[in-house]
């Protein structure tokens, strides 16, 4: 390394990776991955999300969370945009989910076909 | 470095109390049950330094939601992998317990003892690998280094060191900037910096602890 616009340029790169350890406010996506939604693909469902937030590079805190009781309605995620209402879609499949990184995450308009609850 | 992202960052104190309490096997057992619940290539694991807190280790924090775990054995490795790594249910047996109110809190930044600490020096303890050098620079390491190699001429750092009010931590509270000031005032074309890492009184080795853990 000889400039320190290297060393600015490594130290981008690695801020990406160590945000997840930043506790700020930011995007969330939050799928569910109670037994029921493990059965009904969630697993597939949060490889998909991983693998979209990583494509666009964006920063978005992915959690996931046990049963809601709506275990027909799985898999189901949650979307919860800063300051904004907290929105739940379900009966997804993967297809499902560049859709609602795009128009809601990035954009922030709610995919209303897809949407089962707002909280 | 690996080239996508981990969605979890699982951070297992390596500083010395929670090594004596086991946290190198914790560490071990969580490796293969992320490999036999095909979590590997998602979740990260982190070695930290030493968090401050290590009558309550082995101690572990996992991100983005930023719980605490304390006093966790190997055994509970597997039910944190399935519980929360898995599903995402807190492992609330494992949470920390206010002394006073007996209440459970599940964040690192909300239990007393860590919120009314404002940490300088210490800042990034307990946040980074304080192996992976690439963890020091994404937090602003070498800049201060870097500028004044590239961009500032020595008096003008002199005169920074010394507006900064910055002293020494042995007994006299020496100025830097001063004995930076006599270095540079002497005679000789190359001059030397040694750094001891020491501090001192025997045992404290606080520079030393700081070079460790940061």
């Amino acid at each position: 390394m000889k400039t320190l616009a290297e060393l600015k340029e490594l130290r981008d790169k690695v801020q990406r990776e160590m945000k997840k350890r930043d506790q700020g406010t930011r995007a969330e996506i939050i799928v569910g991955m109670g037994t029921c939604g493990i059965a009904a693909g969630a697993r597939e469902i949060l490889k998909s999300v991983l693998a979209e937030v990583e494509k666009r590079e964006l920063d978005v805190r992915i959690t996931q969370t046990g049963c809601i009781g709506m275990c027909e309605k799985e898999p189901l995620i949650d979307v919860k945009l800063p300051g904004k209402e907290r929105v739940t879609y379900g009966n997804l499949t993967t297809a499902d989910i560049p859709k609602i990184i795009s128009e809601h995450v990035v954009n922030g308009n709610v995919v209303t076909d897809l949407v089962i609850a707002k909280h | 470095m690996k080239d996508s992202i981990y969605r979890s960052h699982v951070l297992v104190c390596t500083g010395t109390g929670c090594v004596s309490s086991g946290s190198k096997t914790i560490k071990d057992t969580m490796e293969e049950e992320l490999a036999s619940h095909d979590l590997t290539g998602e979740i990260k694991i982190v070695e930290t330094g030493c968090h401050g807190f290590c009558e309550k280790g082995p101690i572990m924090i996992i991100y983005p939601e930023g719980v605490f775990y304390c006093e966790v054995k190997a055994d509970d490795v597997a039910e944190i992998v399935e519980e929360h790594l898995l599903k995402g249910r807190t492992v609330e047996r494992l949470l920390f317990k206010e002394p006073l109110t007996e209440e459970q809190i599940p964040s690192y930044k909300d239990i007393d003892f860590y919120k009314k600490q404002h940490r300088i020096v210490l800042t990034n303890c307990g946040k980074i690998d304080p192996e992976d050098i690439d963890e020091y620079i994404a937090l602003g390491g070498y800049e201060a280094i870097g500028k004044v190699l590239t961009e500032m001429d020595s008096q003008t750092v002199v005169d920074e060191i010394k507006e900064s009010g910055l002293r020494g931590r042995g007994g006299g509270g020496f100025p830097t900037g001063l004995k930076w000031q006599f270095a540079k005032n002497s005679d000789g074309d190359k001059k030397y910096v040694v750094c001891n890492a020491d501090e001192g009184d025997p045992g404290a080795e606080v520079c030393w602890k700081v070079i460790l853990i940061v």
